[in-house]
């Protein structure tokens, strides 16, 4: 009974992708549909990185390292082959070769910097880590070949939104996979106490050295797709910067949670576009004055402190304290346009006129910040989907706390 | 192999101690937001990801503080005095101070208990907070940069390190009047003879042109070895001020943390915090005090930066000195202030080598190799220690 | 049967020498107690045994292996199994989650058929569900199993912490003061368990332990430690009348 089921549910997975695709070229223009592609391609990032972080406990901040091995690697390729020696392979096949390749030189940087987690702990090793990163994307910055500090250009352009979606349940699945047995369990004992898992047996080095090279073979792989996407890379799309994003999107969907990794991936990567689309009153992209962004950091300072007392002081019925945070939530908003008037007179202030867009990395910066002071486990703690989680909340039956229970 | 005579070869040693002098400039800097690092770890064992970022605002403190005294973008004011620049260089500590003490207390002060990553996580919250912010206020670009009229010690001094062979210099001597006497020779044949240009001669008067050109030449080369065979230093003033005002920084700090009772009680602290606190010492206050002189060097830092050095100020310009200071306070020995000092002027020195060697591309990347080989290494640092986890 | 022998076993710390040339042997079956004062070397030499510390002189003998320096996963392999003095659970696992991990040592299925989900490793994950259950049912916590283990009472958080450990299959089973913090009837449950574990696991136990009525009820043989240096050996009746034990634990007579 096992194979048709799994074979089964394969087949509906690659059907989900298509359907996405189709409709997705049926409804939307290309902008919506690159906006779909990297949305698809940050949630293989995201979870990539949280089966490194998350899940196996070693922290890894330079993900966009591997992200950029695999698409320059793959573009780099394709844009000899095809663009400059003129062959003509089957794209989705090329693609398909071409993910492969990537994810394996992706893997193996992964399990370059995956090295130094064998001796280092915690902040230095995500230390290291960032600094691999950079090093990186110094040497291909430099590297004429890769164009440079310029770009790698003429990729061939494969755009198939149904395979980098079916990468990212891929990516999913392995790592739901691995938590449903109990090697995966091995995993989260590393995580949870290196010397206790070591005397139990457990080959400390070989589970972080896996995770490292999984975790960054993913990315590897959606770096290809990207290149064929695009066809067009930079090194600017590859910063430190870029990697932050992927932790925040990892650290607010909480770090061992898959599923919130996913959520927070599909929100965050779309929340810059949301911006981009949001119109003033003139039908013009948006712009606010900076005495109301000012105003907005300051409601927000306050409104953290107020719901950080609250959690310290008092036990809450979790029904209650989700409406003191409610409501304090919608204090902070009427306080907002106070706080706006107060700095009216601030000339510097008034005269400044913010972009909508420009305010994402802000945003993001926020998030991690609020993320951290209130809630550091994330939105989903250590919780995954499930049939049973869903009737936990509606208030049936009791639920295991982990996957492998009895 | 032949990579490193060849590589020896296209060294120009001569430039080598002008190199050596710039490296420790640079590293007197480095140096001086190293300090804000190490000492930051020393007592809470934190990475203080938004350092850069508060030299940053140093810098731009710096900026708006010359603009007050006259020196905006606008002005015409040329003469400037001593007054400005201590002016400014008060404003910027004293500002970045308070703003080391605004991001302690609201953004770590409330992250004490929780675990080291979550601390980093906020850290690199607030440095992105204050890139990305700061650049909806702060002007971005066109970059600015302080004036160079604020500085009234502009002017440099040269010193020369060891004087050429005499015989170069009677060579010059000898074949200046020759090659003087050719061109002349040559000029006045193209005076009376307007008919014909410098690059359209009759066959006749051909040779003398060639004879000018190789007297010139012979000249020109003599020049140049003069020139490359003696060593100079220039100095500018500027770089006097910059080395001896961090050096009287870093004394004073060392004074304070050494010989006083607030230093004393930093250095309790930074070894065990809770038996610190347990002493009747009030932790929080240190701490505070912890952030205020490490943000004062570093704006320190910046102010000489802008001023001294003319860099241009963006919003994302601390990012790159923070890292390469971390990883001088992580080379010294992080929790180490003089190890951070010498971190800094080893930093510097290296960054300036590979500039002088011709690797100018990869400049910022030895500093991740430093940082990498020394915490696979020799995690302490050069003047720190291992340590081994208990079971 | 020789199977765990110490031969002069020495650690130095810098210019401390927190075990000085200590020797003991246990027989296969035994019911071994290490004890001495606060501070008199006794983790460590556990730690010096499962790899945690590499011994800087002398030697230890493990069923005829040299284990001397032995990594400590490499350990786990051989046969020896531990708990911790400072409880080292996986907290943010469940009860019969973390018996699971011990139980992984045993198991042989590739990385390849756990991250595709395939038959074999979802019966062999059953197959350890079920043995990490009946491991939980001899240390009386099967109630609990899916219980976070964060969550557990102190002593049932030791009961666990024994249960993982047995679920490595070991030959020899090091115990780090398991009755601390435990009231009389959870000490007198644990007795029972602990001669249980040997008469029907087969596994020898060393254990370190303060509780002296505990040790000399439930122990076959003593070795005492004092300040690094072992200063008696025997069943209880002679520890218990030992001048040397009586003075290190309760100072020279006046």
């Amino acid at each position: 009974m096992f194979w048709p089921k799994r074979i089964g549910s394969g087949i509906a997975a690659i059907a989900v992708c298509f359907l996405i695709d189709s409709i997705t070229h049926h409804s939307f223009g290309s902008y919506e549909q690159r906006i779909i592609a990297l949305v698809g391609i940050y949630v293989t990032l995201a979870v990539s990185l949280n089966l490194i972080n998350g899940i196996t406990g070693q922290f890894s901040i330079g993900h966009a390292a591997f992200y950029q091995v695999g698409a320059y690697l793959a573009g780099f390729i394709s844009r000899r082959y095809i663009t400059d020696a003129g062959h003509t392979p089957p794209p989705v096949l090329w693609l398909i070769g071409m993910i492969l390749v990537a994810a394996a030189g992706a893997s193996i940087a992964g399990f370059i910097v995956g090295l130094p987690s064998l001796r280092l702990k915690g902040d230095y090793l995500a230390i290291v880590t960032l600094g691999f990163g950079e090093i990186i994307r110094i040497l291909v910055q430099n590297t004429d070949a890769l164009g440079g500090s310029y770009a790698l250009d003429k990729i061939p352009k494969i755009q198939e939104i149904w395979l980098i979606w079916l990468l990212a349940f891929i990516c999913i699945a392995v790592c739901r996979n691995l938590l449903k047995t109990a090697r995966g369990l091995t995993f989260l004992a590393v995580r949870e106490d290196e010397i206790a898992s070591s005397a139990m047996g457990v080959n400390v080095t070989r589970v972080k050295v896996t995770a490292f090279v999984l975790g960054s073979a993913f990315a590897g792989a959606a770096g290809a797709l990207l290149a064929h996407y695009e066809g067009l890379i930079t090194p600017a799309t590859f910063t430190m910067d870029v990697s932050f994003i992927i932790l925040t999107m990892v650290v607010l969907g909480g770090t061992g949670s898959i599923t919130g990794s996913v959520v927070s991936a599909i929100f965050l990567s779309y929340l810059p576009e949301y911006l981009r689309t949001l119109k003033g009153g003139d039908g013009q992209p948006l712009v606010v004055s900076g005495t109301a962004v000012v105003a907005a950091l300051i409601v927000t300072v306050l409104a953290v402190a107020a719901i950080k007392t609250v959690l310290n002081r008092h036990l809450f019925t979790p029904q209650k304290r989700g409406l003191i945070y409610v409501g304090i939530i919608i204090g902070a908003a009427m306080l907002e346009p106070l706080f706006s008037l107060l700095l009216h007179p601030v000339p510097m202030l008034a005269n400044m006129q913010v972009a909508a867009a420009q305010l994402r990395m802000v945003i993001f910066a926020v998030t991690l910040i609020v993320l951290m002071l209130l809630r550091p486990q994330g939105v989903f703690a250590h919780h995954e989907f499930s049939w049973d989680w869903v009737k936990k909340i509606l208030g049936k039956g009791p639920v295991p706390s982990t996957e492998v229970s009895a | 192999m032949h990579l490193v005579p060849n590589l020896l070869a296209a060294l120009n040693f001569s430039t080598l101690p002008e190199q050596l002098v710039n490296g420790l400039l640079l590293g007197a800097i480095y140096a001086l937001i190293a300090l804000g690092y190490t000492m930051v770890y020393g007592v809470l064992r934190l990475i203080n990801f938004a350092h850069g970022e508060v030299y940053m605002l140093g810098a731009y403190v710096a900026l708006f503080a010359s603009y007050h005294l006259g020196f905006g973008p606008n002005s015409t004011a040329t003469s400037s005095s001593l007054a400005n620049l201590l002016i400014m260089l008060f404003a910027s500590m004293s500002i970045c101070a308070l703003i080391g003490v605004i991001i302690e207390r609201f953004a770590y002060r409330p992250m004490r208990g929780q675990s080291r990553i979550a601390s980093l996580i906020t850290a690199i919250g607030v440095s992105l907070l204050l890139q990305y912010g700061g650049a909806l206020f702060l002007p971005n670009s066109p970059p600015p940069s302080i004036s160079e009229n604020v500085n009234p010690y502009r002017g440099s001094f040269v010193v020369p390190l060891s004087s050429p062979p005499p015989s170069l210099a009677i060579a010059v001597k000898q074949l200046g009047p020759e090659a003087e006497t050719k061109n002349k020779a040559l000029q006045d044949y193209l005076a009376s003879h307007p008919n014909e240009s410098e690059f359209s001669l009759s066959p006749a008067a051909q040779p003398l042109k060639d004879q000018a050109q190789d007297a010139q030449r012979k000249l020109d080369d003599a020049k140049r070895e003069l020139a490359n065979s003696g060593v100079n230093i220039t100095i500018r003033n500027g770089d006097v001020i910059i080395f001896f005002t961090s050096m009287v920084l870093m004394i004073v700090l060392t004074y304070l943390v050494r010989y006083t009772k607030r230093g004393r009680a930093m250095r309790a602290v930074s070894h065990d915090f809770d038996s610190a606190a347990l002493m009747g010492i009030n932790v929080n206050s240190i701490i505070t005090f912890t952030f205020v002189l490490g943000s004062a060097l570093a704006g320190a830092g910046a102010m000489m930066q802008a001023t001294f050095k003319g860099t241009t100020i963006t919003t994302f310009f601390g990012l790159l000195p923070g890292v390469k200071a971390f990883v001088a306070a992580v080379l010294g020995g992080i929790g180490n202030i003089p190890g951070a000092v010498l971190g800094g002027l080893l930093m510097g020195l290296a960054e300036t080598i590979m500039v002088w060697m011709g690797y100018s591309r990869y400049a910022d990347a030895i500093a991740f190799v430093i940082l990498i080989l020394v915490l696979l290494l020799r995690p302490g640092g050069l003047l720190g220690s291992d340590k081994v986890e208990k079971v | 049967m020789s199977l765990l022998k110490l031969n002069e076993a020495t650690i130095r710390f810098g210019g401390l020498i927190a075990v000085n040339k200590v020797s003991f042997e246990l027989k296969k079956g035994d019911l071994f107690g290490l004890i001495g004062p606060n501070g008199a070397g006794k983790t460590t030499c556990f730690n010096l045994i499962t790899g945690v510390y590499k011994p800087t002189d002398g030697q230890i003998l493990f069923d005829g292996k040299d284990i001397t320096g032995t990594p400590s996963n490499k350990i786990a392999n051989l046969g020896i199994s531990r708990t911790f003095q400072n409880i080292r659970l996986f907290k943010a696992l469940s009860v019969l989650e973390n018996v699971i991990v011990g139980g992984f040592l045993r198991n042989n299925t590739g990385l390849l058929s756990s991250l595709a989900y395939l038959p074999g490793a979802i019966n062999e994950t059953e197959e350890m569900k079920q043995e990490a259950l009946r491991l939980l049912d001899v240390l009386n916590l099967r109630q609990v199993a899916n219980v976070r283990s964060a969550d557990l009472s102190y002593g049932m958080q030791r009961r666990l912490e024994i249960a993982r450990a047995m679920a490595t299959k070991p030959k020899l089973l090091l115990l780090d003061e398991p009755a601390a913090g435990m009231n009389p009837q959870e000490k007198e449950e644990l007795n029972v368990m602990v001669k249980k574990i040997r008469d029907e696991h087969g596994m020898t136990v060393l254990l370190i332990e303060h509780d002296m009525r505990f040790v000399m009820s439930l122990c076959e043989n003593i070795v005492v430690l004092d300040h690094g240096e072992e200063i008696a050996q025997g069943p209880p009746a002679a520890i218990r009348n030992d001048p040397k034990v009586i003075a290190a634990y309760l100072g020279e007579a006046v």
